[in-house]
């Protein structure tokens, strides 16, 4: 089984890579795992007209591997192997995105991700890829 | 100065120069905060205090040079022109530019070069915008700029998660552009006999510019219409020699 586990850095995104670690004791198989961070896509195209695509992409680069640290020691921590990846986009469509293109069989995702105000405000992540996955979702809470 | 924060006018336009400067800012943010990036640690706050100074500075400048160039006749009819193609923009998707080849600015005085060179090629909409929703106002203008700027340099992804869940902000920002184009249209020297002579023109004309900008930009989106795939910037696959 290939699960896909979205983070974006926070405590509460983690539940969703807790839980994983702790459901591979009943599993009968250990799953694939790929943790996922997207970034925002800030830097649209009149951006590039000043500032050059290495510094761009190291940016997103530091601020996505920043976000899978914690996520990354739990595993390390519980031994499991894993894939990680940095994805640049609108987070809900880019997970379901990568969702398709590495074929996994679920997506583990945590219900509240950073932010209480802005949970309540607009909505989570969690729910719009509800929404548009075709694959079952499961919802940590 | 203080009967003018008492007068309801006063907050409906504080509101549309706020919505205006956030929906056509965010790339200066993002460029004010990458240009510093390379800087050493030290420098970059310095920077970035600079960086956003001076493009205040900038703005407040070229937008009285708007307002004064705007009571010249004829260019109001120019300026709205401009206005009812930059709510149309703000609707369509973004385009996407090639990569340019820049270099990388290690220094501090480099990096403002760049920060206040970006901000004076990209605040133009805004400027126009800002200077038509100000009708001359200055109190107005600044009071709009100093809330809106620290807002987006201090979260320039606000803007784009509440345009994610919200998707119609893009639409009511370009319609109340066209809205505020078509206020700038009706105050147009030149056109002040039809004006006086048709006084229901001057609720006509800016609400029929936020309907032609709503009905040209939904039009033209439905067209162009194209989903941009997600990039995958880093990639590591699992592990498989771990024991």
């Amino acid at each position: 089984m290939k699960v896909l586990i979205p983070v974006d850095g926070s405590a509460a995104a983690n539940r969703a890579v807790e839980h994983v670690i702790a459901s591979v004791a009943w599993l009968k198989e250990v799953p694939q795992i790929h943790l996922l961070n997207v970034q925002w896509k800030l830097a649209s195209g009149n951006v590039k007209l000043f500032i050059n695509q290495d510094t761009i992409n190291d940016y997103y680069r530091e601020q996505g591997m920043a976000a899978l640290v914690d996520a990354r020691t739990k595993l390390d921590a519980a031994g499991l192997v894993y894939s990680y990846h940095v994805a640049i986009g609108t987070p809900a469509e880019a997970i379901v995105q990568a969702a398709q293109e590495q074929q996994v069989d679920q997506i583990v995702v945590s219900a509240h991700g950073q932010g209480t105000l802005s949970n309540m405000l607009l909505g989570s992540v969690a729910s719009k890829v509800a929404h548009l996955a075709t694959i079952p979702v499961l919802l940590v809470k | 100065m203080l009967e003018m924060f008492q007068s309801p006018q006063f907050w409906v336009d504080v509101f549309k120069i706020i919505m205006i400067d956030l929906l056509l800012s965010g790339d200066n943010a993002v460029v004010i905060a990458l240009a510093c990036r390379n800087l050493p640690e030290a420098q970059r706050k310095k920077g970035i205090m600079y960086g956003v100074g001076g493009a205040i500075g900038l703005r407040i400048v070229l937008t009285f040079f708007a307002v004064s160039l705007l009571a010249m006749p004829y260019l109001k009819l120019v300026g709205a022109l401009l206005l009812l193609w930059i709510g149309i923009k703000l609707i369509l998707p973004e385009e996407e530019h090639g990569e340019g080849n820049i270099k990388a600015e290690t220094h501090l005085w480099g990096a403002i070069k760049t920060i206040i060179i970006a901000d004076f090629v990209m605040s133009l909409d805004n400027v126009i915008g800002v200077a038509a929703a100000a009708k001359g106002n200055v109190g107005l203008l600044v009071f709009g700029l100093l809330v809106s700027i620290p807002l987006i340099a201090w979260s320039s992804q606000l803007v784009l998660k509440l345009i994610d869940r919200y998707p119609f902000i893009i639409y009511a920002g370009g319609a109340l552009l066209g809205y505020v184009a078509g206020e700038m249209l009706v105050t147009e020297v030149a056109l002040k006999p039809v004006m006086d002579a048709y006084h229901y023109l001057h609720w006509l004309a800016p609400a029929a510019c936020a309907l032609f900008v709503l009905a040209m930009g939904w039009w033209l989106a439905q067209r162009m219409a194209r989903k941009i795939p997600a990039v995958h910037l880093v990639d590591v696959d699992a592990k498989h020699d771990k024991s």
